[in-house]
């Protein structure tokens, strides 16, 4: 303990009065120290004051050096002025002599554990020998279990103490098998009655919900768009009224169920469905880190994961095909995209960093992405470390990642299915016209290069004879060369390096002939350096458009200095490389290798039995691809209905799906998830068999006006009994696609390669440094329909997100998003009801309107009807019909000037090598096709006047709020 | 809507950029607290009472900033100049790795100031200021790689997403304007490696994300509405607005989200006029201007930055982050060290001058650092002129002001600049050391995410006493 005080003496003379009598209250605090302290200091304060470490001087493993206490010399145990005992003042953290122990706040002591320290302290302080602890803790081990908690059989800790450790049995909750609870009376739907059985009874539950609120959240929970007018006219209609009671009646029975089997067959649901799963695994069209470069194939498995989730495809199957797709089938190219869910992670290898450890960083990524998205259970914890708080020993930890130890990245040939939409690869042209331009700068620069070289001869007065028969030499060589791979090839554009080779090839001496890029200006090096890395990173963005699959294949791991290509797979998986052994890595430190693993599964839910895997190169993950798609194992099946839960109803049963473990949230229906759980078994795994259930039920039906605001503030603030439907904000991606949905603009396609919306224009020209140069600008599609396809779609840069997504919290992709944040800040207002985006959806909202009626009270009450669904009432139209009138006046005198896109950016660059400012002209390709959506100038008053209207209709709560 | 502020006392607290509104002119409203109370923070107040510190100006290089070249000489290096060895081994990167050169400084040193610190010659106005500065030569980082280390320097995790260090300290101390975000960044025009993610709120609440004001164009994208947009169109706009809002939230009582979304809208509105008052510098005298370099080059864009952080921090910014891009020398280390230097030079002793002038250095701490320092030797890049490689375990920092140690030199490299040996110290135990000086304690400024309670240093650090006076 630090801090280190003046304390009393007369303490060390009373501790030792206190050695002499063997009592009853002796015996009691010896059990009481083998039972609590003996844990606690192990746990709490050895880390520090034990084996390697002895912080302050101060060594708690033995009676002996404990009472010697640390650098200040004074004993920590004061038994006869226990409130004095510097023990228990570090531990209480409110002493000025002594600091707060253990020093992170997280890992202070429970009540009930000081309790433990002070009464064990007042008790005298025993510390029996280690025999007599033996002796104890074999004594006392059956009753202390039925009263501690109980041991869980694990593959073992790396410590016996651990190996030992106990747990309250409700932490453990998620390892238990699943248990479908017995349901006497059948007249209830088994989610009502399953929520009532931990639901306070004096929470009054919420009426039903009106019939065109019903369709909103339907519609909004499982396509993420806003229903259209005719499907709510429809559905009244199917209803036979409007009201709650129309929805509660029979016929409203029917057409609620007419309208879950429309909405789950429509081709939106996969999509809407795909982006909870994005969320989870991470999906990003590029790297991260420092190239960010494209994976121009990761859009075959976002499509893929549409597409399973459209068909239906069981779960477990789902999840095998993800975990060991190329191992099930390779020949299936469906499989090898599925398991593009391995490589979702945020991964590069540069020379700058040592490959071992790039190499670790991928299996610890997909080790713990396997564990949160599949198993609800966090593994990272023990990497270092057997985990704090769950039966995950670091032994399982590496044996999860000996499973994974012969699984290598690649961009592999997988031929285009029938079903994926290959369309608009023609827009590959305008990366061809790039990839030309960067090659033509590297020729100019190679001539420039070679007419610097004789410079150099020149002024050095030496004869430059030797160079210039070398450069005919390879240009000579070059002219054969590119006859026969193209004009466009590289060879033409690095003649000066290869003499450069050549000359030192020939043995003359480096200072006897020009240096590398001889009498560059700074702008010289920056337009090579920008051309050169330019052709670097178009070579993963061609990948778009051909057959390869973002995935992995089993086999030897390579060596590579580093990845600036896509990889594609070896002749021989086995050559060249090894096969890596995977052994515990001492604090997670990759060259720290300990004892050898073998590849294995969580042996706290596996108890043993079948937790070993074959050791073959192939076929480790279909092995544990098996037991995590197990109907047995209950952390799968928990896992995804509780995600889905929380999907419907913004908040999970157990409040975090990403960890079941104790620090998670603990499921607040234990019942009512074991039952979903064993209902998506018994449906032969089928998650839309679950919509079903869960939308059917009254608890989705009621309305989000709580019955008694007061008893709903007291009894449930986080509406976990559900008494009212919880209201949620529309996320990011909804609010943009409803948005271009209302203006009549949205592009429904579904699939294919990303497409780039317009982003803010100062965003989008934003230079964006990758390694070593710029990246691309942000060049849009030219075409509004490219455009304004659904957010899904929109490509995924981690290095440049869309801030207007950003600030409505759309999630990081460096880690798993477990659930939407809904945070109000200001700049959302200037997204939402100040950028060119907003005001161009308004434009086109009024307009469309203005085609589709004929009236003026007829326009605005479609506004209304397509923005909240529902009629305008009379008092709200006539208010909006004012508004249009008079801002036609306010519009009247208002100017606009068209805005002309920009065809080319210029960039200004601080140059790497020297320092120096320098300018080169990036062209945007494509931007001379550009098509703009419809612009101010283009309209009247009148529509831009109703546009008005139409942008406050997008910034009102009604439209940002599902209810 | 004039009533808004008092109907929503709930709502307010959560529109935020700190933890209310934003603008100078609303604290005279009543709508918002008095400017000098601190709104937030940990309970309580700071964790020491003690701390000086107040707001940080933390000048980041990006891109690795030579220690050899600045602040620690090394004679060693230039009898060593241009001798060969090689490097190999799997702990080593393919850039460390191979056969290498030892380079020398291209640059003279000398010492200034009464505290003899070393400087290159090139540290022409920084010297007058040598007195106030307390150099570093112990800190450490675990990674070569640019984003990495910026990641680790910046959040105190290499692997990003994690929040920054203004994040944390804004979340700590709580807002001294609440009209203003906190953890305000001033970038290039092009952002550094790992983009915005160096100023992320990661887990912690969005009002506590750095807010970076663009070196060009428009400071924040989208604070004013299109062009043809006039002030009364969307002022009759937000009328409509508020009232279909209130109507909505009429049906729908009890719901703060509601509230909070409304009075949201009328801050914004008034930020569009007051947002740009503070970046406006032709109020400050010409004299101010010529201490910062404004209006001169190559010192004009730095010296913009560093003036604009003075006035930030006048106005109760906690944070203020100032970036200097293409630190990256890996060639001709003395044109491209050399015109950065002369860049920023002039405008940080002026903005170390000015700060002390008006009597806000000691409650402002200054930091200047890069991600990592660089090697004293090369891999051979087919010769030309000398750089230097990335190096994790030897660089130089700097701190001025905010109750640091200032006058001294501490921890040391060896002879030839390769390693921190003396007061070697990780930059987790640097993360810890600011966060003392501005009073707060790493170990107990913990937020609980993702199954525990996570902290700045990731795992804990120490303090590296000698920084502090």
């Amino acid at each position: 303990m630090g801090g280190l005080p003046e304390m009393v003496l007369t303490g060390l003379l009373l501790w030792t009065a206190v050695q002499a009598p063997v009592s009853a209250d002796q015996n009691r605090t010896e059990l009481l120290f083998v039972r609590r302290i003996a844990p606690l200091l192990a746990a709490k304060c050895l880390p520090c004051h034990g084996s390697d470490r002895r912080e302050g001087g101060l060594d708690l493993r033995t009676q002996q050096s404990a009472t010697a206490g640390g650098d200040s010399g004074l004993p920590l145990m004061l038994p006869a002025d226990v409130e004095q005992s510097p023990l228990l003042l570090a531990v209480l953290r409110q002493s000025s002599d002594w600091s707060a122990m253990p020093p992170n706040e997280g890992d202070r002591l429970t009540e009930q554990q000081v309790g433990w320290v002070r009464a064990w302290l007042a008790g005298g302080a025993a510390w029996p020998s280690a025999d007599r602890q033996r002796e104890i803790a074999m004594t006392h081990a059956a009753a202390w279990n039925a009263e501690d908690g109980v041991q869980v059989a694990t593959s073992g800790g790396l410590s016996a103490d651990w190996t030992a450790r106990r747990y309250v049995p409700e932490s453990l909750w998620a390892l238990q098998p699943v248990r479908r609870p017995v349901l006497q009376d059948s007249s209830e739907h088994p989610i009502d009655r399953l929520l009532t059985l931990h639901c306070p009874p004096e929470l009054p539950s919420a009426a039903a919900t009106d019939v065109c609120t019903f369709l909103r959240r339907a519609t909004y929970d499982l396509t993420g768009l806003p229903p259209a007018p005719e499907e709510a006219d429809e559905f009244v209609a199917a209803c036979g009224g409007a009201d709650s009671i129309a929805l509660e009646s029979d016929r409203g029975r029917v057409a609620i169920s007419g309208l879950i089997e429309r909405l789950l067959s429509s081709p939106h649901y996969g999509e809407r469905m795909a982006q909870h799963w994005l969320d989870v695994v991470r999906y990003a069209d590029s790297s991260g880190f420092a190239n960010d470069y494209e994976r121009g194939n990761a859009w075959r498995y976002r499509d893929y994961v549409v597409r399973a989730f459209n068909s239906d495809k069981p779960w477990n199957q789902f999840v095998m095909e993800q975990l060991a797709g190329d191992e099930l089938d390779p020949g299936n190219a469906e499989n090898l995209i599925a398991a593009g869910f391995l490589r979702m992670g945020p991964w590069e290898l540069t020379g700058m960093e040592v490959e071992k450890v790039a190499r670790q960083r991928f299996l610890d990524d997909v080790v713990n992405s396997v564990g949160e998205s599949f198993l609800s259970q966090s593994l990272q914890c023990a990497r270092c470390h057997d985990h704090k708080f769950d039966p995950v020993p670091t032994r399982d930890y590496y044996s999860i990642q000996a499973v994974f130890a012969t699984t290598q990245i690649s961009e592999r040939a997988a031929p285009f299915l029938p079903v994926e939409r290959t369309a608009d690869f023609e827009e590959r042209q305008l990366l061809e016209e790039r990839q030309a331009e960067y090659v033509q700068v590297l020729q100019t620069l190679d001539e420039l290069l070679l007419r610097n070289a004789v410079q150099w001869y020149q002024q050095r007065g030496q004869d430059a004879g030797l160079w210039l028969s070398v450069v005919a030499e390879v240009r000579q060589d070059g002219q054969v060369q590119s006859g026969r791979v193209g004009a466009a090839s590289r060879k033409s554009a690095d003649v000066y390096s290869r003499v450069r080779k050549l000359m030192g090839e020939r043995g003359v001496p480096e200072d006897q002939y020009p240096p590398k890029l001889v009498g560059f200006t700074p702008a010289e090096f920056g337009l090579e350096r920008v051309a050169r890395k330019g052709l670097e990173r178009l070579k993963w963005e061609f990948d778009r458009y051909e057959p390869f699959a973002l995935s992995v294949y089993s086999g030897a791991t390579r060596e590579f200095r580093t990845v600036n290509a896509p990889v594609r797979l070896p002749v021989d998986p086995l050559s060249p490389g090894a096969v890596e052994e995977t052994c515990i890595l001492t604090g997670g430190d990759p060259f720290a290798a300990g004892e050898r693993v073998r590849p294995g599964v969580l042996s706290a839910v596996s108890r043993g039995a079948d937790a070993a895997i074959s050791e073959a190169v192939f076929g480790r993950r279909l092995a544990f691809a098996r037991w995590v798609a197990s109907a047995d194992n209950p952390l799968t099946t928990r896992s995804i209905v509780n995600r889905l839960w929380g999907w419907h109803f913004g908040r999970a049963i157990a409040a975090n799906p990403n960890n079941f473990g104790s620090t998670g949230g603990r499921p607040v229906h234990p019942e009512l998830l074991d039952w979903l759980a064993a209902e998506l078994v018994d449906s032969g795994w089928s998650v839309k068999s679950l919509h079903r259930q869960i939308m059917s039920s009254r608890a989705y039906r009621r309305s989000s006006r709580p019955a008694d605001a007061g008893l709903v503030a007291r009894l449930d603030p986080e509406l976990r009994y559900l008494s009212c439907f919880p209201a949620r904000r529309l996320t990011a991606e909804e609010l943009r696609d409803s948005m271009l949905s209302v203006s009549g603009e949205l592009n429904l396609q579904v699939g294919g390669i990303p497409n780039r919306p317009e982003l803010h224009a100062e965003v989008a020209l934003q230079p964006r440094q990758v390694m070593g140069s710029f990246a691309a600008a942000w060049v849009p599609n030219p075409l509004p329909a490219q455009r304004h396809r659904r957010s899904l779609y929109a490509l995924r840069l981690r290095g440049l997100p869309d801030p207007s997504l950003e600030v409505f919290n759309l999630p990081t992709p460096d880690f798993s998003c477990e659930r939407r944040d809904s945070s109000t800040v200001t700049p959302q207002v200037f997204v939402q009801f100040n950028s060119q985006n907003s005001w161009s959806r308004s434009l086109a909202m009024a307009s469309r309107v203005l085609r589709e009626t004929t009236t003026e009270e007829a326009a605005m009450d479609r506004c209304f009807r397509l923005v909240f669904g529902r009629p305008a009432a009379a008092a709200e139209l006539r208010l909006c019909l004012q508004h249009w009138h008079e801002q036609v006046a306010v519009q009247g005198e208002a100017v606009f000037s068209t805005a002309v896109a920009p065809q080319e950016v210029i960039r200004d660059a601080v140059e790497e090598n020297t320092g120096e400012r320098f300018q080169f002209t990036e062209k945007l390709y494509g931007m001379d096709r550009f098509v703009p959506d419809l612009r101010a100038e283009d309209c009247d008053a009148r529509t831009r006047a109703l546009a008005d209207v139409c942008l406050v209709l997008l910034n009102s709560n009604e439209f940002v709020y599902v209810q | 809507m004039s009533d808004v502020g008092s109907s929503c006392a709930v709502g307010r607290r959560q529109v935020v950029w700190s933890t209310a509104g934003l603008l100078t002119s609303l604290a005279s409203s009543a709508l918002l607290s008095a400017e000098d109370s601190v709104v937030g923070g940990m309970p309580g107040g700071p964790h020491f009472g003690n701390a000086r510190a107040k707001n940080v100006i933390f000048l980041m290089m990006e891109g690795g900033p030579s220690h050899l070249d600045t602040f620690d000489p090394k004679p060693e290096l230039s009898r060593r100049h241009l001798q060969q060895f090689v490097r190999s081994g799997r702990e080593k990167s393919a850039m460390e790795a191979g056969q290498r050169y030892y380079v020398r400084s291209p640059f003279r040193f000398r010492r200034v100031g009464q505290s003899g610190a070393d400087m290159s010659e090139n540290w022409r106005y920084l010297a007058g200021v040598a007195d106030e500065l307390c150099f570093f030569r112990g800190c450490t980082v675990d990674s070569v790689n640019h984003p990495t280390a910026m990641y680790q320097m910046n959040c105190g995790n290499r692997f990003g997403g994690d929040p920054g260090l203004g994040a944390w300290i804004c979340y700590g101390l709580g807002s001294l304007n609440q009209n203003l975000p906190g953890f305000i960044v001033l970038p290039e025009v092009s952002y550094p490696q790992g983009g915005a993610a160096n100023w992320g709120n990661g887990f912690l609440p969005p009002q506590y994300q750095g807010t970076p004001l663009r070196a060009r164009g428009s400071a924040i994208p989208d604070l004013h509405p299109p062009r043809g947009v006039t002030r009364l169109e969307q002022r009759k706009n937000l009328d409509l607005l508020a009232r279909l809002n209130q109507e909505h939230a009429d049906r729908n009582p009890g719901n703060s989200e509601l509230q909070a979304r409304m009075a949201g809208y009328e801050l914004a509105f008034r930020m569009q006029a007051e947002v740009p008052e503070l970046l406006d510098l032709s109020g400050e005298t010409r004299q101010v201007l010529a201490q910062y370099g404004v209006g001169e080059q190559p010192t004009d864009a730095f010296g913009r930055k560093c003036l604009v952080a003075r006035r930030l921090v006048e106005q109760g910014v906690r944070f203020v982050q100032l970036y200097s891009g293409s630190w990256d020398s890996h060639d001709y280390i003395e044109r491209a060290h050399g015109n950065l230097i002369e860049a920023t030079d002039r405008p940080i002793a002026g903005l170390i001058a000015d700060l002390r002038q008006r009597g806000l250095l000691d409650s402002t701490l200054v930091v200047w650092c890069g991600e990592f320092g660089r090697t004293p030797d090369n891999g051979v890049r087919q010769g030309t002129a000398y750089g230097r490689d990335h190096n994790p375990n030897a660089m130089t920092i700097w701190l001025a002001g905010g109750g640091c140690r200032a006058g001294s030199t501490i921890g040391a490299t060896d002879e030839l600049g390769m390693e921190a040996v003396e007061c070697r110290a990780h930059v987790r135990d640097l993360h810890v050391t600011l966060l003392r000086l501005l009073g707060l304690d790493d170990s107990r400024l913990t937020y609980y995410h993702a199954g525990r309670y996570k902290q700045l240093s990731q795992f804990g650090g120490k303090v590296i006493e000698p920084l502090l006076g």
